[in-house]
């Protein structure tokens, strides 16, 4: 599980500069995760967006939130079950039974609660994860199933009309979430303009999302802290503020980090979006006040995916960059 | 040292020929592609069937050969009945009309009549799909004898017309139908769908529990039980017109969504549910 370790890496010792920018000789440790994918329509793609943007709402980490989820992508109307426009969503918890309980509860409170809304199951296969089969029972008995065309869905009367959704969503254990990386910039303007290209770049990667704000982390963690009771701190090694205080791992033209987080339905898709975020920021250059490529790692010893930075930006044996 | 089978030659089905119009009616539940999978014509040719009070060797009905397509192709007869009764897999066609039960008890595979159905076509059927390219008779979908509920899944395409009691007391699957519809249809029905392009006969919905109608006109006269709850625009017709092709097919352009919802039957406590689709 060395995402990115091809034959293609290049030495350890030998850095590796992309149009001035230093991609660090470090990886990316991230962990295995149960995910799925759900499909949200409405009358229009205003309130799908809305439906959508609620259900993925207080979502950025497992830690205080149960579970971390983003919008993946926008669907045109043609591609959605219902033929209304739509947004499609991942969702990912630390275990299935994690899932079973977030999915039907975030769907619950925040798609069947929003106008027009309907939901189905964007991932086929995998262990069964209740939608329908757990908001069914907001019908007081008044719900209708349907079992057609391989499917079975549920009508639930609402007040607006009816809410229907499929009774289960697929999902997958093979998903991993952690995958990150740092932008080390001259300036926070810089750092800003960078992981907006990044973010902007990934979000073009089907089946991975960042579930940051606007998918951006300003604040970046370590494991631990000296306060008992917090298993996770401010990540000082690379606070500017602290140079000097605590050990650092900036160099001293760096004045500001952002790091993104990325979570995806595979090994595969993580790095297709890492790969794509950390090309756009070299894309950037230094010349734009981008320093430095780094990435969040616990020594290798925690999450069995290690993305390796410059064996992910190294030249594919075509020429390209992948 | 026994000939190898046909299938290990090449061919890998089994074609049936009437020699002559039944002149009794013939019992062809036995006839299925699993049942005849392997054997050389001369082997088919020796199963019997029940043949009006007695028995007839398949030879003596029908012409044996193989086939090159998968499965069985029979000649059809108004006399030749339970076709493709309790088939669980591979295809039956029969080439023109088939008689009563036709596919009745089926769980899957499936049948396709390129004429009419007797009667009692899809009785008590689970799973699989049947395509009736003309008419159906009466009590399509229905319970069989000495069972309580009638079909409980799969899906059957009548081309044409139904007869009576098309859906009694059916629990699950799909049933559509292209022409007009007899009396008496969804009577006790209580889960499923039927989709009638057609007229509907009088007094439908008699005791519904559950389940669906979906009509592309307003019927004559309902059973007694049921209430005018509104027209509104279904999501899930939308959403059943894209799943579902064939419900798409069979009312095109009709299949907005928005429908006249009416809700019965009332009489028996039932919260079934008629779309007449506007």
């Amino acid at each position: 599980m060395n995402a990115g370790t091809g034959s293609a890496a290049a030495p350890a010792a030998e850095p590796m500069i992309l149009n001035g920018v230093e991609i660090r000789d470090s990886f990316a440790e991230a962990f295995p995760m149960a995910g799925t994918r759900l499909v949200i329509t409405a009358d229009t793609a205003r309130w799908a967006h809305t439906a959508a943007a609620s259900l993925t709402g207080f979502a950025t980490s497992v830690i205080g939130c149960g579970c971390e989820a983003a919008i993946e992508r926008e669907l045109p109307a043609a591609e959605t079950p219902d033929g209304r426009p739509g947004y499609a969503v991942l969702i990912f918890a630390m275990s299935l039974k994690d899932l079973k309980k977030v999915v039907p509860l975030r769907a619950g409170q925040c798609v069947l609660t929003s106008p027009t809304s309907a939901c189905y199951s964007g991932l086929d296969g995998g262990a069964a994860i209740p939608l329908g089969r757990a908001l069914r029972y907001f019908g007081d008995g008044h719900q209708i199933s349907k079992n057609l065309g391989g499917r079975r869905i549920w009508r639930v009367p609402v007040m607006e009309g009816e809410f229907v959704c499929d009774e289960i969503v697929g999902s997958t254990t093979q998903a991993v979430g952690g995958g990150n990386f740092l932008i080390l910039a001259r300036s926070r303007p810089a750092a800003l303009a960078a992981a907006e290209a990044a973010v902007e770049a990934m979000a073009k990667v089907p089946g991975a999302i960042m579930p940051f704000p606007g998918g951006v982390v300003r604040s970046g963690s370590k494991v631990g802290s000296k306060y008992a009771g917090l298993i996770a701190s401010s990540n000082d090694a690379y606070c500017p503020t602290l140079r000097g205080v605590a050990a650092s791992a900036l160099p001293p033209e760096v004045e500001s980090v952002l790091e993104i987080v990325i979570d995806g339905l595979t090994e595969a898709d993580v790095a297709a979006s890492m790969r794509a975020g950390i090309t756009a920021v070299c894309g950037l250059g230094a010349a734009t006040g981008v320093v430095a490529v780094d990435a969040g790692n616990y020594g290798g010893n925690l999450g069995p995916f290690h993305f390796k930075l410059r064996a992910l930006m190294a030249p594919q044996a075509d020429g390209g960059a992948r | 040292m026994s000939a190898p089978p046909d299938s290990a030659m090449g061919a890998t089905g089994v074609r049936l020929t009437l020699r002559a119009p039944l002149d009794a009616r013939v019992d062809a539940s036995s006839l299925s592609p699993a049942a005849l999978a392997g054997l050389r014509p001369a082997a088919v040719a020796a199963l019997t069937l029940p043949w009006g009070a007695g028995i007839a060797p398949v030879g003596e009905l029908f012409d044996v050969s193989a086939s090159d397509g998968p499965g069985l192709v029979l000649s059809g007869d108004p006399r030749l009945d339970f076709v493709g009764a309790g088939l669980a897999e591979g295809e039956i066609i029969v080439e023109g009309p088939a008689g009563v039960c036709a596919g009745a008890g089926m769980s899957g595979g499936r049948l396709v009549i390129a004429g009419d159905a007797g009667d009692s076509l899809a009785a008590g059927m689970s799973g699989g799909r049947i395509e009736v390219a003309g008419r159906a008779g009466d009590g399509v979908g229905g319970a069989r004898p000495g069972e309580r509920q009638g079909m409980s899944g799969g899906t059957v395409a009548i081309a044409g017309s139904a007869g009576a009691g098309l859906g009694a007391r059916l629990r699950g699957g799909l049933i559509l139908v292209g022409g007009d519809v007899g009396p008496r249809a969804a009577d006790g029905l209580v889960a499923g769908t039927l989709a009638v392009a057609g007229r509907l006969g009088p007094g439908a919905g008699r005791g519904m529990k559950r389940g669906t109608l979906i009509l592309a006109a307003a019927a004559d006269s309902l059973a007694p039980g049921f209430v005018d709850a509104g027209p509104q625009d279904f999501i899930m017709l939308q959403l059943l017109g894209r799943r579902v092709p064939e419900l798409g097919a069979l009312f095109g352009s009709r299949l907005t969504g928005r429908a006249l919802r009416l809700v019965g039957n009332r009489l028996a406590g039932g919260e079934g549910e008629i779309l007449v689709l506007q």
